[in-house]
């Protein structure tokens, strides 16, 4: 069982990502900000998370992949960037951070799912 | 001033040609210095208080852009926004950059409807779920639209 935090503050956005990774194989759980997000991967470390950037609080969407990237205890984390920034500047900067993918809203969820298979799993199905 | 007195000096803030507005770390305009007040002719006391993403908007509302925004999480400050005032909105590279913010607001709807039609057109789910869905389609349609209209009819003003 592979667990990934969702982390964004659009309610409708999490719950269109948990439907499109439902899989008995993957166990989910979400926050609505980073503050929250780190909150809960200092108690309960996930395998992979899914991270929004713009959203309240006292840390950003890549502010909190910094964090985790620069943690030697938390660097294997798998953090794909979702968000409404789609600049190609907006990706490397992302990317440079440590993120291991970024999507670009909007996105289709299937594949965002199958990456995750990919990723988490080792196989697309 | 107090609070900015670690991070900007209480005399540029207060003489600068430049507006400036401070969001604290609760993500709230916290502070407004005289000239964005002069150039905008919005007070502080409207936009005290007010949440980061309001205040984009009210800047898109204006036909504002914020020349610099320097992130900080410092103190009490979580972003400091300068502001240049701009009188030709036929500048390409501001309209550009207005545009690009207009695609940050108009992408979380549409991300939602993209995402459930797809989700609705590859998985099974059960007839009370595609109802849900696809009226969270319809939802976020009138999002979208509200968006759009908002838009549109800040240009008129």
């Amino acid at each position: 069982m592979k667990k990934i935090l969702i982390v964004d503050d659009q309610p409708i956005i999490r719950k269109m990502i948990r439907l499109a990774l439902n899989d008995d194989r993957f166990e989910l759980e979400e926050a609505a900000n980073a503050d929250a997000a780190y909150e809960i991967i200092k108690r309960s470390p996930p395998d992979g998370m899914i991270l929004d950037v713009m959203m309240p609080g006292l840390l950003n969407g890549y502010q909190l992949c910094e964090r985790i990237k620069q943690d030697p205890i938390l660097s294997y984390i798998h953090v794909v960037i979702v968000s409404a920034c789609g600049q190609e500047s907006d990706q490397e900067f992302g990317l440079s951070l440590g993120a291991n993918s970024y999507f670009v809203k909007p996105f289709s969820p299937v594949a965002l799912a199958t990456y995750m298979k990919i990723s988490l799993l080792g196989s697309a199905l | 001033m107090n609070q900015f007195d670690t991070i900007i000096d209480a005399e540029l803030w207060d003489k600068s040609p430049w507006g400036m507005v401070a969001i604290d770390v609760d993500g709230k305009v916290s502070a407004v210095n005289s000239s964005f007040q002069q150039y905008t002719n919005i007070s502080e006391q409207a936009l005290l208080g007010m949440s980061e993403a309001d205040f984009d908007y009210q800047l898109i509302r204006t036909n504002l852009i914020a020349q610099h925004r320097v992130k900080m999480t410092t103190g009490t400050l979580r972003a400091v926004h300068y502001l240049r005032y701009v009188n030709n909105m036929q500048d390409e590279l501001k309209t550009a950059e207005k545009m690009s913010n207009i695609a940050e607001l108009l992408r979380e709807p549409l991300a939602s409807i993209y995402g459930f039609a797809e989700l609705l057109l590859t998985q099974h789910y059960d007839e009370q779920t595609r109802l849900d869905l696809t009226a969270i389609l319809l939802q976020q349609t009138e999002v979208m639209s509200d968006l759009i209209n908002k838009n549109l009819e800040a240009r008129k003003d």
